[in-house]
């Protein structure tokens, strides 16, 4: 396979990464040395208090103090470090995130020359000639038509018309106009009622 | 004695045929024998899967309370592995590579491939692109001691050169060596 040539090139960043890595790599492993030390001593000091040795007990004890204080040291260093890889690490992103940007405008500077606004007027403009163009010819065809058919569609609107006035006519039975007067101002109550009955039964 | 199936401590099931006690002696009769062996074979690989155990030597016929003493040993038939004996099963394990002397060039001490350097790539690979790892620059502690215990945890740093240059030959993989150790960067698969 020719995987070799398509390997990444290892840049003096990846070193100093690699190395600062490392680095905290050692921290590690010294705070895991630590940790035995102080294991070992609180044995020590156990011991020796069964041994009824209590000066020596007190000794690894304070020892054991030391060791923790460095322990506490070298956690801050191991975050320090740490911070520094990530940032380091964060940044590269920051570049090849900036490269991206930096290829997108490239090819939308590439498309925009392609797609200048010269070129866009230019074809709008023959679009409109294009559309004046099949609005002329339309309207030629459509005065053809009128001309010559006119008449004919004229008759057929008109008989169309009669039609629909004849079915209304035949179709429809309205009810007379009441001959009576509607109000009757004298009478009581009931009277409109009465009124309404006729008007419907008519 | 009848011959039974035994679970130990820490939880694996043994063989009936472990606690047999012509099991543990070197048979004159060679196809016997090598049924033994195959046997042997077999229950190493797969007790060390079990406790992912890296190493087995010789001395661990010898030692009592040695990673190996649940299968190396059997008290209840007051039977044990001579160390001659485990050598053998060493040599043949080396012959079919399922197993590699480490350090080489000598023969008291193997690599057991309870998974092969190829399957050890594979689970390497699929352990960098599940954690997000590819294109970054780890150095070995960071496989070997992950702050969350992995499949790789503890592999032995052997082992894991392997299955890096495994993953090398085709392009997965790219050593970082500088003055003060070396790390890796793995890739993306190319199309």
């Amino acid at each position: 396979m020719g995987g070799n040539q398509s390997l990444p090139k290892i840049t003096p960043q990846d070193k100093a990464i690699l190395d600062l890595k490392l680095q905290r790599d050692k921290l590690k492993q010294y705070q895991k040395k630590i940790q035995a030390v102080l294991d070992r001593e609180h044995a020590i000091a156990k011991a020796q208090m069964a041994a009824g040795h209590k000066d020596r007990a007190l000794i690894a004890l304070r020892r054991r103090k030391y060791q923790q204080s460095l322990l506490g040291k070298t956690d801050e260093q191991l975050e320090n470090l740490e911070q520094l890889v990530s940032t380091i690490e964060f940044s590269l992103v920051e570049v090849s995130v900036l490269h991206g940007l930096k290829q997108g405008n490239e090819v939308l500077k590439e498309i925009h020359k392609e797609m200048n606004v010269e070129s866009v007027e230019k074809l709008l403009e023959e679009t409109a000639e294009a559309r004046e163009y099949q609005r002329e010819i339309g309207k030629m065809l459509s005065n053809n038509l009128t001309l010559e058919d006119e008449e004919a569609v004229q008759k057929e609107l008109l008989a169309l018309q009669q039609d629909i006035t004849a079915e209304a006519t035949t179709e429809l039975e309205l009810p007379n106009v009441p001959a009576a007067e509607p109000v009757a101002r004298t009478s009581e109550e009931p009277e409109p009622a009465l009124v309404k009955k006729v008007a419907i039964a008519g | 004695m009848s011959l039974s199936t035994h679970t130990t401590i820490s939880g694996f099931l043994l063989p009936s045929i472990h606690s047999a006690p012509p099991f543990f002696t070197e048979q004159p009769n060679p196809t016997t024998q090598s049924i033994a062996t195959e046997q042997w074979i077999r229950l190493i690989l797969s007790y060390a899967r079990h406790r992912k155990l890296f190493v087995l030597r010789v001395e661990d016929a010898e030692t009592t309370d040695g990673d190996w003493e649940e299968i190396l040993r059997n008290d209840r038939i007051n039977r044990k592995v001579l160390p001659g004996h485990l050598s053998n099963f060493m040599k043949v394990m080396v012959e079919r590579n399922l197993a590699g002397y480490e350090p080489p060039r000598q023969m008291r001490s193997v690599l057991v491939y309870w998974r092969l350097p190829e399957e050890w790539a594979e689970v390497l690979y699929d352990w960098v692109v599940s954690s997000g790892q590819l294109s970054t620059i780890l150095t070995f502690y960071d496989i070997t001691d992950p702050p969350i215990e992995s499949p790789l945890t503890n592999i032995p740093i052997p082992l894991l050169r392997k299955a890096i240059a495994i993953l090398g030959k085709t392009g997965r993989s790219q050593l970082i060596a500088i003055a003060d150790g070396e790390g890796v960067r793995f890739l993306p698969r190319s199309k």
